[in-house]
């Protein structure tokens, strides 16, 4: 249906229907006037016949009074009264002209008689007629009236002629009064008929009326129903305009802006349109011109919600007379599109921009500054110890966590300055015209917005930031320069402790571009297997005999050689890699360790020593990392020793507390513990106790210092009777000459190790050295 | 003006009240029946100008069903039959009707011809005369004797 037929509720059928039912009105009312002027007709045409029967009563009775003057002489004309009453009761019958009465009555036109009721009894009253004429006769002429015949059927006894004369003329006159009544009684019961049939067709005219009035007046609802609903129950606003402003407006209009329909029309429309469209709209209403337009209508909430117009020029149409304005809320699609545009340059988690957002504000900003060598600041933030909360919390509470940190420096920033996301952790921000005081109150600022602590998962998290700061001081760049600037100078806060800023200074570019480089390299190295684990024994210096190995790790880097363990395990604490390089080794270990034991190559008590890092245990779950490697190798718990630094157990806060609490499990699994390094850290003597340790391995720097320094060799026998007074083996690390060895024995330590002995060597050097051990031990006895 | 009706009748109301009406106004217009007569039926047929019945009854309760076969119109009397000839009026043209006391045993007024009629009577064992006293009717010869018995 298009739209000019809205308004057009009578189609081309039910203009149909009201002309049929106009046409039938007009038929029926042509058949009643038609009924009723042939009745009229005929109840004259009785009427007069009533009159000419009812003066035949009159004629019978005056023909008896004229037979009797003249049979006693009187002047009487009883001829002519017969002549009368004969020709009368004939023109009855047959029609024709009935004859006047005395000059009293004109000569009257009759028709034939109507009726078979009628025609017999006027029969009869011409036969009676006849009857009494006879009669008469007979009375002028003194004759017996025996031998005249009776044509009425009448049983006359009586032989008194003038007796019959008067009975023939009672029976004469009886019969055409009952002919008047007969007729009478015809037209009462054809007028009656009349109005039966008046009524029947009437009522039939009336039910048909009602019947196709009834079926048009459902189809003009249903059809105006159509209509109403189109326009009324739609969610589309329906208004239609004059010159005097609106004059229609449906019932989405007034719901939508929550007033009465009253309320907007004329110029009251007006106000409800965005001031920016008002114009537009108002002009376009009026000139029905452009047909499509969009705009803005505040709603009974106060929200703006944009519509889409299209405008029907209907000024022409009778039914309507005015601009038609169809209108549709399409705020959720502007809404959407919006959302769209805004998904590709923003992050979903945070609602900040996103990388690619932030490459093209930082593109414009290095372009402006090529034009008017403007300065600007790049300032890459990563929170501290983020990844942690992700492990232990998991990972919707850090997706919250991420939320509120974005919302807080967002606090903290200028309108200006672009805050980007770049993924994980790693946020950024833009400063426009930033030198480096504003640079380094910024970072300051993102600092301070994350001293209150922030509450995720039921837990207040202290979250602290490293913030990389990256200055361009105008004139033309290139923005990964600045952004991997930013992010070097972002490690070297990191490095430096977290919770800081630092500006990026070219040295530092150096640094640690070397530390990523070789960062990178340990990640691949990881992956395709570069590193391998050597086996350094340790020797009861008593007896000589190996009773245990240390693990060690070594690097064999393609491009770098063989790489030191000091150089590579830091890069790889701090990237977070010695989860998995010390997994690895931890596994391959227990795996070798359980070999040998198969092999039948290990003496008693043989330990094979595996060092952990304090990322690793302070990371938490490393307990079960251990069980899992125990299981996996099949191997005896007691078989199996972690080395830990005395600064991995020492450390105050919650990252100590958890190392000393999973150590403290492994402990209790049977698996046994030495302190390493001791003396190179911080602990006093006494915080021994507190630890579940089995041995201290004493550092190398003392033993070999022991030798020229009688303050190291003081060192190491405090220690050692420290040990052995705790319930601890001392271990003397770093034994490289005889002397050393000698000392060492001298200070009381109970194991040695060191090259003086064995260099640390692959698993299958160390097994021949096992197998050699076990021979000499079951040579021993023999020697 | 049928727009306006319907449209002041109601909104979503069927024409079938408008049908109703229209029936009774036709079933208005139709007559009603009689009702039933009870006795021994006896046959009576009025002509011009003879009254033709059967000369005895039982009596008790009678039912005369009375048909005119015409041409005129003709009226039915019942009185006791008197000893020799019924009175006459002072014209010597009728019965004098109201010499019987208190009234006749029964009367059918004027009937068209063609017509049926009832006359519900209760006859005591006796004689009877049936008459039609239209005028010069019973002279004409339009009378008859019946006999309860």
């Amino acid at each position: 249906m298009s739209r000019s037929r809205l308004f057009q509720p009578f189609t081309v059928r039910n203009r149909r229907t009201v002309a049929l039912i106009l046409l039938m009105f007009a038929l029926y009312s042509t058949l009643s006037v038609a009924l009723s002027i042939r009745a009229t007709g005929r109840s004259r045409h009785r009427a007069v016949v009533v009159q000419v029967a009812a003066r035949q009563r009159t004629l019978a009775e005056r023909y008896v009074t004229d037979v009797l003057l003249a049979r006693d002489g009187m002047p009487s004309d009883p001829a002519s009264t017969a002549s009368l009453l004969s020709e009368s009761a004939d023109v009855l019958i047959n029609g024709g002209e009935a004859p006047a009465v005395d000059g009293d009555d004109d000569e009257t036109d009759l028709p034939p008689a109507d009726g078979a009721v009628v025609r017999l009894q006027l029969r009869q009253a011409q036969l009676l007629v006849h009857d009494l004429i006879d009669t008469g006769n007979a009375v002028l002429a003194k004759e017996s009236v025996d031998s005249l015949p009776e044509r009425a059927s009448e049983d006359i006894t009586t032989d008194d002629p003038v007796q019959r004369l008067r009975i023939l003329s009672a029976m004469t006159s009886n019969v055409s009064l009952n002919v008047a009544r007969t007729i009478a009684v015809t037209t009462d019961e054809n007028i009656a008929a009349l109005i039966r049939l008046q009524m029947v067709l009437g009522a039939v005219g009336v039910l048909a009326a009602l019947l196709l009035g009834w079926a048009l007046i459902a189809a003009i609802r249903r059809q105006t129903a159509h209509f109403r609903s189109l326009v009324t129950a739609s969610t589309d606003l329906v208004l239609v305009f004059d010159n005097n402003g609106c004059r229609y407006a449906s019932q989405s209009v007034t719901s939508m802006v929550g007033k009465s329909e009253a309320d907007l029309r004329g110029r009251a429309f007006a106000q409800f349109v965005h001031d920016n469209d008002q114009t537009m709209v108002q002009l376009a209403c009026l000139r029905g011109q452009p047909r499509e337009f969009i705009f803005r209508m505040r709603n009974r909430l106060g929200e703006w919600r944009d519509l889409e117009g299209h405008l029907t020029d209907l000024r022409e149409d009778r039914q309507v007379r005015g601009v038609v304005l169809n209108a549709r809320d399409i705020t959720e699609r502007v809404k959407l599109e919006e959302e769209l545009t805004r998904h590709a340059f923003h992050d979903g988690l945070t609602g900040l921009a996103n990388r690619a957002l932030f490459r093209d504000r930082l593109d414009q900003a290095l372009a402006r500054s090529t034009r008017a060598s403007s300065p600007f600041a790049v300032l890459l933030v990563d929170l501290d110890s983020f990844k942690e909360v992700n492990d232990s919390l998991g990972h919707d509470a850090g997706d919250r966590l991420l939320q509120e940190v974005a919302r807080r420096f967002a606090g903290a920033i200028r309108v200006s300055d672009t805050l980007a996301r770049l993924g994980g952790d790693e946020f950024v921000l833009l400063l426009d015209d930033g030198r480096e005081a504003d640079a380094e109150a910024a970072a300051r600022r993102l600092l301070a917005s994350l001293a209150e602590p922030v509450s995720v998962a039921g837990r207040d998290l202290t979250l602290g930031a490293s913030i990389g700061i990256a200055l361009h001081a105008g004139g033309p760049g290139d923005s990964e320069d600045l952004l991997r600037h930013a992010d070097v100078a972002m490690y070297a806060a990191k490095e430096a402790g977290g919770g800081q800023s630092q500006v990026f200074r070219d040295a530092m570019g150096r640094e640690l571009g070397e530390m990523l480089g070789l960062q990178h390299e340990l990640r691949q190295g990881l992956q395709r297997g570069e590193f391998v684990v050597h086996y350094q024994p340790a020797i009861a210096i008593d007896t000589r005999a190996v009773i245990g190995v240390e693990a060690l790790v070594r690097w064999q880097s393609p491009t770098r050689g063989l790489v030191p363990p000091d150089r590579f395990i830091p890069v790889a604490e701090a990237s977070g890699l010695i989860h998995g390089l010390g997994e690895f080794v931890l596994q391959t270990a227990c795996m070798q360790a359980s070999q040998w034991g198969a092999d039948g190559l290990l003496p008693e008590n043989f330990v094979t020593w595996v060092n952990v890092s304090g990322k690793q245990l302070s990371a938490g779950h490393f307990s079960a990392i251990v069980r899992r490697a125990l299981h996996a190798a099949q191997l005896d718990p007691s078989r199996l020793g972690l080395e830990v630094t005395e600064t991995a157990i020492v450390t105050e806060g919650p990252s100590g507390e958890r190392a000393r609490d999973e150590l403290k499990e492994i402990h209790d699994l049977g698996v046994l513990v030495a302190l390493d390094d001791f003396g190179t850290g911080f602990s006093s003597l006494g915080q021994l106790r507190r630890f579940p340790i089995d041995v201290i391995k004493v550092d190398r720097s003392f033993i070999q210092g022991a030798e020229h320094d009688a303050k190291d060799a003081a060192i190491t026998a405090n220690v050692a009777s420290l040990a052995h007074a705790l319930g601890l083996v001392a271990v003397a690390e770093g034994i490289e000459t005889e002397r050393q060895l000698t000392l060492a024995h001298e200070f009381g330590c109970d194991v040695a190790q060191g090259y003086l002995f064995a260099r640390p060597a692959p698993a299958h050097e160390v097994s021949a050295l096992l197998a050699e051990a076990l021979t000499v031990a079951d040579t021993r006895p023999t020697s | 003006m049928v727009l306006g009706q319907v449209n002041a009748v109601g909104k979503r109301r069927c024409p079938w009240a408008a049908v109703a009406l229209v029936a009774v106004i036709i079933t208005a217009a139709c007559g009603s029946s009689e009702p039933a007569a009870q006795g021994t039926a006896v046959k009576v047929v009025e002509s011009d100008f003879e009254i033709k019945v059967q000369t005895n009854v039982t009596a008790g309760d009678v039912v005369l069903m009375v048909h005119n076969q015409g041409p005129d119109d003709h009226e039915l009397i019942v009185v006791p039959a008197p000893v020799g000839e019924l009175p006459m009026r002072g014209s010597g043209l009728t019965v004098a009707e109201e010499s019987f006391k208190p009234e006749p045993l029964g009367v059918l007024e004027p009937g068209a011809p063609g017509s049926d009629r009832r006359l519900q009577l209760h006859l005591q064992p006796g004689r009877y005369v049936l008459f039609c006293n239209m005028s010069g009717h019973y002279l004409g010869g339009m009378h008859e004797t019946l006999v309860a018995s």
